[in-house]
């Protein structure tokens, strides 16, 4: 079977972020594969081990990028595209499903996997959007892929409980982080994923003008969240503290 | 004038309130900008929710009617959202943020060429388009957006607006729908949900969330105890909807459902960004930790530093009696 696998390099949300005149200042070195795609490269990894198969990483970004296809690569993944962008323009979820459309038009494949959403922005737009450009079937929210000939079952969390939904391939999937553990490269890995192979590509070749991708949709500015208070901590014998707690609820905060 | 229209989620056979937010602010800037407010349903029922719908202002309702809506598929919904634009031509389409919506966003979005912002928290109409506040980065930050165009999509977080009652006498249009069966890309085998009969999250006033401090069917029962007598949902972070003790449709988080009720008691989470980004929307938050330095205790108004298994039973016994 072929997978092919969308990544993105995000932000690590865990590190300290500033804002100055409505920008964001991050640690530029603290740049991750997102986490929901991590666990799309596992589950592709995973079926690949047991169909046969080959798997296929393909990053929209900066030069930059090309250190998270090679953790994708470090993973198991057989081969790396990088669609190379100068890293300055304003990418919307439109712009990167055009691009990834653009790519994959020509492509055959089984499984198309991305992440649910980008561990960044949260938008979780591009899957469904790549899928209605290729008019592909899809299912989003994927906590579990079993395949089986040309057909593949997904697992999706719905809004109150969980839909199993059999998609004909070739066919698109959006992975939650719930779905696996994804692994972590050994040495081993992350030698081999040294010496295997990398196109690199530029926009042009794919016959998209980056003038035309101008996004729909902009972000103007960042500022901080309103900080929430903390409020007080009670410790002390449970039993008192507890009631303490209880009858504040009641009498103050007024949510009894 | 043009036309806001908005889209009326149901969820077995109720409207979702966070859909009639979205309508109640939709409703506010029509009035305001001088322009209309419509909705529509889309249900295996639709006709059925009409009259409910019309307290909230909306002038025109449009419904989409076939049994093949009973359940959520995306290629079903998707055509009857395309056939809905191109019918209404809305400049703003408005959508509660929930996992049937997040479902097919991005697709109708491209289907239409239409700008979108997905999970907002607030939105306001600008010239040519809406402006928008959005939490990213685990919800650590706030952006503010702007998405431009003649057609505009937008996806609203639950708790965001307050319902806003204004009833008119609505027409109402139904909107025909048919769908073959080689036009459905997929299939739907087997629906599996354990949640019947728990309370919706995003509709609940309290929540009592659960993490792994909650370990044995004794934790479980005071959990189930507590939301009890305070009519609340059950919700539960990462860890314990992965180990199985709560179904997957419980997860409060970035990855899970986004709440904001009046009340939420947190019992053995420590407040990861990932489950904050869900949570820290909640009017009043409640912390009970063994942990004095567990992170949730930055953000909850009332923090109890203590066993759960000490320190529920006699929380739940000072409840009983202020609410008898
Ligand atoms: C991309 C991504 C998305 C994620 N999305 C989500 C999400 O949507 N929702 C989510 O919840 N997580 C999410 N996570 C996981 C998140 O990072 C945390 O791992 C998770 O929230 C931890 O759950 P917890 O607080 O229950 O468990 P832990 O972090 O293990 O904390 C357990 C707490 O319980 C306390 N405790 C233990 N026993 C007792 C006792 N007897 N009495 C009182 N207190 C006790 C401990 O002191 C501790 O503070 C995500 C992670 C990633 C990377």
């Amino acid at each position: 079977m072929k997978f092919y696998v969308c990544i993105k390099m995000v932000p690590d949300v865990y590190a300290p972020i500033q804002i100055k005149d409505g920008e964001l200042i991050m640690d530029a070195d603290r740049m991750v594969l997102n986490a929901y795609d991590a666990s799309a490269v596992e589950e592709a990894l995973v079926l690949k081990e047991e169909h046969g198969g080959e798997v296929e990483v393909v990053c929209i970004g900066p030069s930059k990028a090309s250190e998270t296809i090679r953790k994708a690569l470090a993973m198991g993944a057989d081969k790396g595209v990088h669609i190379q962008t100068t890293g300055e323009e304003e990418y919307d979820s439109g712009s990167y499903a055009r691009v990834l459309a653009a790519y994959f038009g020509d492509k055959e494949f089984d499984v198309l996997s991305l992440g649910k959403q980008s561990q960044d922005t949260d938008s979780g737009l591009t899957g469904s959007m790549v899928a209605e450009l290729l008019d592909l079937p899809y299912a989003t929210n994927a906590v579990g892929l079993k395949a089986d000939g040309s057909t593949i079952t997904v697992k999706r969390q719905g809004d109150a409980g969980q839909e199993m939904i059999d998609l004909p391939t070739p066919c698109v999937v959006t992975c939650s982080n719930d779905m696996n553990e994804p692994r972590i490269p050994n040495l081993k890995g992350i030698m081999a994923s040294k010496r295997k192979p990398v196109d690199t590509i530029e926009l042009s070749a794919l016959g998209v003008d980056e003038s035309e991708l101008s996004a729909k949709t902009k972000v103007l500015s960042y500022e901080e969240k309103p900080a929430r208070e903390a409020g007080k901590k009670y410790e002390g014998e449970p039993d008192e503290v507890a009631r303490e707690v209880a009858q504040l609820l009641d009498s103050e905060a007024n949510v009894l | 004038m043009s036309t806001l229209l908005t889209h009326i989620a149901i969820t077995d056979g109720k409207i979702k309130r966070s859909s009639l937010e979205v309508l109640s602010r939709c409703k506010e800037l029509a009035d305001a900008n001088g322009h209309t407010v419509e909705a529509v349903v889309i249900d295996a029922n639709a006709s059925s929710y009409t009259d409910d719908i019309q307290k909230y202002g909306a002038t025109k309702i449009y419904t989409v009617e076939d049994p093949v809506f009973k359940n959520h598929m995306n290629t079903p919904m998707l055509k009857a959202l395309v056939n809905v634009m191109n019918e209404v031509q809305p400049s703003l389409f408005a959508f509660a943020s929930t996992e049937s919506t997040k479902d097919i966003l991005g697709a109708l979005a491209a289907n239409q060429g239409a700008a979108v912002l997905a999970d907002v928290s607030s939105f306001e109409l600008t010239d040519g388009g809406i402006k928008a506040k959005r939490p990213v980065m685990a919800a650590k930050i706030m952006s503010n957006n702007e998405a431009k165009g003649d057609k505009v999509i937008v996806s609203v977080r639950s708790g965001s607006y307050d319902l806003a009652e204004n009833p008119v006498d609505a027409e109402v249009a139904s909107i025909s729908f048919s769908m073959s069966d080689d036009e459905m890309k997929a299939t739907l085998k087997e629906i599996i949900s354990a949640s019947g009969d728990t309370i919706d999250l995003n509709e609940a006033e309290a929540i009592v969330a659960a993490g792994r401090g909650v370990k044995d069917e004794e934790a479980k029962n005071l959990i189930s105890e507590l939301a009890g007598l305070l009519n609340a949902g059950i919700g539960a972070s990462r860890a314990l909807t992965e180990a199985g003790v709560y179904d997957p449709s419980l997860q409060i988080g970035q990855t899970g459902k986004v709440v904001s009720p009046q009340l939420y008691i947190a019992v053995g989470i420590s407040g990861a960004i990932q489950h904050v980004a869900g949570m820290a929307n909640s009017k009043v938050i409640v912390a009970i930790n063994k942990d004095p330095d567990a992170p949730i205790f930055e953000i909850a108004d009332y923090g109890i530093v203590g066993d759960l298994y000490k320190v529920l039973p006699p929380f739940i016994e000072e409840i009983k009696k202020i609410k008898s």
